[in-house]
């Protein structure tokens, strides 16, 4: 949190306050290769999701920190700003760090809604925008912006699909899904939905709640009646905890094998449980628990650094970092020329991230993973983490399909979830 | 005998159990002053509030002029000609006189609809908004503001909003109440001046004021009229010694006398 | 409007206020986009203060008539493809139409009856955003390029916000002024005085309600061409507050209050939060002080002062 304070203060430095209280004009920026890059992160420190905004610094931080905060011989210099976890203040302070900070491009957001509202601000001013959390499908895929770029981050449906393919290989074919009733659980559900069906399984029945839903019973009563072989359960951040909890003390734990979407078994979810947890079976590019001597280091440092593991907002900011950082070596820190800036990110391909393999952009700026199906274990110390049982390589925001014959169908909601009767 | 302004049949208003106002029957002619007397509790307000619409009657009917206005709202019965004061000053106090006397006069006139006009009255209005002043005698104070008045000229300016509409029908709910007895012969001056056929109906707690200024007298008494009589038959009528405020026939006839 | 020049301190003061509003032109494109919401905004408090103001009737709803009219206009424009002209006005009528119903509804309650019917009638057109997905975008919102379409740089669109927000606040002000707004005071002072004097009450109150709806629905639409995105966060309640609380903050029925209030607000908050996250703290212990010290908002207050300092003359 400190952190934080030190760069308001160094960007309240390069306007100065008064100038700012009275509406002054800025202090206009000095041109020229000694200026610093400018970084506007846009994180949710206070809101809904602001213990995840809180991670998400943390990742971006400590990247920054581990090369000097520089790009060659460019420094870096970070700004962070509160979207309060809202829409419309996240817009404004888009503008604000694009207008009056005069960043060279935003970083960041959380919730989708945070996201589509900055990247149709960006798409006027053609500022780059690189979201590693905002899962939104049609970011890359049908209303493609294309200064917006997700690096090191995942489309909404990506991971669901390996999970209904690895479903249907157990042996199930008949799956009830429960999902958050918004984009991003429609979307998620989506993907995994129409996997499963093609695959020729069922989906017996799908649930939608409201979002921060306290009792699950309603749902449990039915999940607990339908006969079916595994529950499939897309939810985040407290949802999920009382999911997860209810769930076993429903007496369903160990009844109804349950797969979650990946943010289901987050660490952000099951740092605080115990073994209600364990066993849940779900897929993410991102396992905490992997052997890959490149994770278990990044797990090490980060862990060293905070006090815990990280959850996938710290690792796809960190690895986001990155990727951008990798990008601007390759120009020599030339953030300026901004068409090369972003056809080289776009052409980077990230080496070194704590995932240990390389993994590259498609065409439509999404990443192409190793996906993990992951188990939630119980480490030797007792903390809960998520342990890659199988993988399945190279799997891109289209699956298997053809990006353009995928695009011609609608996008996920409640009521067009691909389901193949 | 001229067809009667106002004429009430039978009419009864009921609160739960209560029968504040009893099968009430009266008749007034045109230019008729009547006053309406009781002690407290006997139904004088609620029968007023029947005849102007703030409470509606659970049985019969209310006439003005010919026209059933039974259950009209109070601002219907404005249109036909009923005007009247309160009992507890009821201006509209963050304003001037003149404001005042603006919406009294606008109250019947489709001005009052105008969303983006200048604030002014017409010429019509205007002549309108100076009798009733005069007619008050609050000429001269136009740009006072309601709030600094005396509680007196607040009483007088009640009656100069009710009178600029020209109504047919005035009723006036206890206007001296809280005056100084100086201020009541004051008021008691504008009301003997208004014009000879207006009608006036006169809710007064001072026999006196009231007795003075009246051709006609109806006594209530538990939501019923139980005398009705020129002011003469009242002062020497027993049956109103009895029952008025329940005091000792000595000390009534002593009131009705004139002490006070 | 002849009353407006007859002094020479008023034609300097209307000098001054017009340099203020033309400064923002000349500054950082930031600023420029933080003047225009103040400005849009401060038409959203001018219509929540006709109703609490002049006609004794806080409203909690006009958020959701103000965000109806931005819904409406991104809708046309980006979605059904309309021209701007048409989806703005189209957005006003709905946000008027709205405000209307909304009339209907709430004008027979007062006092604290009134303002939890319209919070309730506020809830619905949130809750209607949210759940609406295949019209509303659910929480995602709608999103458009109307600035871009019409080719509007930041301070031509100041400038165009600022040149109809002028044309509605001397409407805003002629109908605060005319008999009608007298009516309303009327109203406000007293109910069954208007009623004995002919005025049919709620009927006045619906037709406040409809005009008032009518203006948010303007600030509405021009904010949807400024902001190019709307979300249900602009229906809430939060919303709705913030514009009553502008025109408290302001000074409540004294109208140009809002532009005062509007500005502290938006500005400390701009300000505020340069600094810590905990900037709704501090707009919320300045909005007691200002409760406390000055309960007639900062224009009613220096509006006081002024009428002490010519008594003592």
């Amino acid at each position: 949190m400190s952190k934080i304070i030190t760069d308001r203060r160094s960007f309240l430095k390069s306007t100065t306050a008064a100038a700012a209280l009275v509406g002054m004009p800025a202090i206009v920026r000095a041109q020229g290769a000694s200026r610093p890059i400018k970084i506007g992160l846009l994180a949710p420190l206070t809101g809904v999701i602001a213990a995840g905004g809180k991670e998400l610094v943390e990742g971006f931080e400590m990247y920054w920190e581990q090369v000097g905060k520089k790009v060659g011989d460019r420094a870096v210099e970070i700004v962070i700003e509160d979207d309060a976890s809202n829409p419309d203040t996240s817009l404004q302070k888009a503008r604000r760090l694009v207008e009056q900070g005069n960043v060279d491009f935003l970083f960041g957001n959380i919730l989708a809604n945070t996201g589509l509202a900055v990247a149709n601000y960006v798409k006027g001013t053609g500022t780059p925008y690189f979201i590693p959390v905002i899962a939104a499908d049609d970011l890359t895929q049908r209303t493609r912006i294309p200064n917006v770029i997700r690096v090191a981050g995942y489309t909404a449906s990506q991971t669901a699909r390996p999970l209904a393919d690895w479903a249907y290989k157990q042996g199930y074919r008949k799956v009830a899904t429960i999902s958050q009733d918004y984009t991003f659980g429609h979307e998620q559900c989506g993907g995994f939905a129409q996997m499963f069906t093609e695959l020729g399984g069922k989906i017996t029945q799908q649930f939608w709640h409201p979002l921060n839903t306290a009792d699950f019973s309603p749902y449990l009563g039915q999940l607990a009646n339908l006969g079916v072989d595994a529950v499939f359960a897309m939810e985040t951040g407290a949802d999920a905890t009382r999911f997860i909890q209810q769930y076993a003390s429903f007496g369903l734990k160990g009844r109804i094998p349950l797969m979650g979407a990946m943010n289901a078994t987050d660490q952000s979810v099951i740092r605080t449980m115990s073994n209600e947890a364990e066993g849940i079976v779900s897929c993410a590019h991102f396992a905490e628990g992997s052997k890959e001597p490149a994770t278990v280091k990044f797990v090490a440092d980060y862990e060293k650094r905070y006090q815990k593991l990280p959850s996938i907002y710290g690792f796809s900011h960190y690895s986001g970092a990155m990727w951008v950082a990798e990008a601007l070596k390759t120009i020599k820190g030339n953030v300026e020329d901004r068409p090369l800036f972003l056809k080289t990110v776009l052409a980077t391909e990230l080496k070194d991230s704590p995932l240990g393999k390389t993994v590259k952009l498609d065409a439509y700026g999404n990443p192409i993973y190793d996906v993990s199906i992951r188990k939630v274990e119980k480490r030797a110390d007792g903390k809960l983490w998520n342990v890659p049982i199988t993988s399945y390589p190279q799997v891109s925001q289209f699956w298997k399909y053809d990006p353009e014959t995928y695009m011609k169908q609608p996008p996920y909601s409640r009521d067009f979830q691909g389901i193949k009767s | 005998m001229a067809d009667p302004i106002l004429s009430l049949t039978n009419v009864t208003v009921k609160f739960g159990a209560l029968r504040a106002v009893d099968s009430v029957w009266m008749t007034l002619e045109p230019g008729e002053r009547r006053a309406v007397l009781g002690p407290n509790g006997a139904g004088k307000t609620t029968l007023f509030n029947a005849i102007t619409g703030a409470i509606l009657p659970t049985t019969g009917k209310i006439f003005f002029d010919g026209v059933d206005m039974t259950n009209m709202p109070p601002e219907k019965r404005a249109y036909l000609g009923v005007a009247r004061t309160f009992q507890i000053t009821n201006l509209f106090g963050q304003m001037t006189v003149y404001e005042n006397m603006k919406l009294a006069a606008r109250g019947l006139s489709p001005s009052k609809f105008s969303l983006f006009g200048a604030d002014t009255l017409t010429s019509e209005q205007e002549e309108r908004v100076r009798s009733a002043l005069a007619a008050s005698r609050l000429n001269g104070r136009e740009n006072a503001p309601v709030r600094e008045m005396s509680y007196g000229e607040q009483r007088q300016l009640e009656v100069a909003m009710a009178l600029v509409g020209t109504p047919r029908l005035l009723l006036l709910d206890e206007p001296a109440a809280g005056l100084s007895p100086a201020e009541r012969g004051y008021l008691a001056e504008i009301i003997r001046g208004l014009p000879r056929d207006l009608t006036v109906v006169l809710i007064e707690h001072d026999m006196d004021l009231a007795l003075a200024l009246v051709d006609t007298v109806t006594v209530m008494q538990n939501g019923k009229v139980i005398v009705e009589s020129d002011p003469a038959g009242i002062r020497t009528n027993p049956l109103v010694q009895e029952v008025y405020l329940g005091r000792p026939h000595k000390a009534v006839a002593a009131d009705l006398e004139g002490g006070n | 409007m002849s009353a407006l020049f007859t002094s020479p301190l008023r034609i300097f003061w209307l000098a001054l206020l017009a340099c203020g509003m033309l400064a923002p032109l000349f500054l950082p494109t930031y600023y420029v986009s933080v003047a225009t919401q103040i400005l849009i905004f401060a038409v959203l408090a001018m219509s929540v203060d006709v109703l609490a103001g002049f006609a004794g009737r806080t409203p909690l709803c006009h958020g959701a008539i103000f965000g109806t009219s931005t819904y409406v206009v991104l809708y046309c424009a980006a979605h059904a493809g309309l021209p701007l002209p048409l989806a703005m006005l189209l957005g006003v009528l709905a946000a008027t139409v709205l405000a209307a119903v909304f009339g209907l509804l709430a004008v027979r309650t007062s006092g604290v009856y009134f303002l939890l019917l319209t919070l309730a009638l506020g809830l619905i057109v949130w809750g209607v955003c949210l759940r609406w997905t295949q019209v509303t975008g659910g929480e995602n919102g709608l999103r458009g390029q109307l600035r871009a379409q019409v080719g509007l740089s930041s301070r031509e669109l100041y400038a165009a916000v600022l040149f109809v927000v002028a044309i509605v606040t001397f409407a805003m002000w002629r109908f605060v002024r005319s008999p009608f707004g007298l009516t309303l005071r009327g109203v406000k002072d007293g109910e069954s005085r208007m009623s004995s004097l002919g005025y049919n009450v709620p009927l006045h109150l619906i037709i406040a309600f409809t005009a008032s709806g009518y203006f948010a629905g303007i600030a509405g639409a021009l904010y949807a061409v400024f902001n190019d995105f709307v979300s249900p966060s602009t229906v809430q309640l939060s919303q709705s507050v913030s514009g009553l609380l502008m025109a408290i903050v302001g000074g409540i029925g004294t109208l140009f209050g809002a532009f005062v209030g509007a500005f502290l607000i938006i500005a400390l908050e701009q300000a505020v939060s340069m600094f810590t996250e905990r900037w709704l703290m501090v707009l919320g212990l300045t909005f007691i002080g200002i409760m406390i010290f000055a309960p007639e908002g900062v224009l009613g207050k220096a509006r006081l002062i002024m009428a002490a300092r010519k008594l003592q003359k």
